[in-house]
């Protein structure tokens, strides 16, 4: 599954995609710990990012059939406009 | 029509503006967002923005159907510019032309306030003693609760008040 990370989370993993294992059926919570377990240093802002897959906002509660090629972006606090 | 854009370039007030007017619409309603000198009494030079790019305008055109449920506007235009952008410069203009005033200037506030709070773009700011801070919107549901904690040679988050 590709991974993306931006601003600060690309800050803190030091690059802006990455490659990452994660089970086929899952939630977004799941998807979340899968991340933090990989990348601990994002524990510091672990609460106040988003998760977006295949471009739609995900959250915590929801269920999720992962394929090959799927995209997820890890997303924090937003600020353009 | 609906015109997103997201572009690395100085922004053309006027070029947007030409790319909505018509002959059929008597307003045309513009937000421009630039880049203040100042925040929390620290000098700012300038702002760096970045983009999750095709997620971005997919939500940009989500916020033109949302526009278009509410209100009866003719073209809407919103866009925004990344990369650096100096002090007084553009980084987003959203123009939308209808027939008369009231509906586009009630669809530009809406447009620049939904954009703050779902369009997953972010600003660094970039202070005159070096340090940067990348900011978030208090619009960001996702941002609530951030601790105003302040380190000045490291990247943080800091509150974004205004």
């Amino acid at each position: 599954i590709n991974l993306l990370f931006f601003a600060k989370s690309k800050e803190i993993v030091g690059q802006k995609q990455t490659q990452i294992y994660l089970p086929k059926k899952t939630t977004g919570k799941n998807i979340l710990e899968g991340i933090l377990n990989e990348f601990p240093g994002l524990q510091l802002i672990a609460n106040n990012v988003v998760l977006s897959l295949n471009e739609e906002y995900i959250d915590n509660n929801t269920e999720v059939n992962l394929r090959a090629g799927d995209e997820i972006a890890v997303i924090p606090p937003v600020s353009g406009g | 029509m609906d015109f997103v854009d997201i572009l690395y370039e100085k922004l053309s007030v006027e070029d947007i503006s030409d790319m909505v007017s018509s002959p059929s619409c008597g307003a045309v309603s513009m937000f421009i967002g630039t880049t203040r000198d100042n925040f929390d009494g620290k000098q700012v030079l300038k702002l760096d923005y970045e983009a999750y790019i095709p997620m971005a305008k997919r939500k940009m055109l989500e916020v033109c159907a949302s526009i278009r449920q509410q209100w009866d506007v003719h073209n809407i235009a919103i866009i925004h510019r990344i990369g650096v952008v100096p002090v007084k410069e553009a980084s987003i203009v959203i123009a939308i032309s209808s027939e008369h005033r009231k509906e586009s200037l009630e669809a530009v506030h809406f447009a620049i306030d939904t954009m703050k709070a779902i369009v997953p773009i972010w600003k660094k700011e970039i202070y005159a003693d070096e340090a940067s801070a990348w900011k978030h919107n208090k619009e960001c549901a996702w941002a609530e609760e951030l601790p105003n904690t302040q380190n000045s040679e490291n990247a943080v988050i800091v509150v974004d008040k205004l």
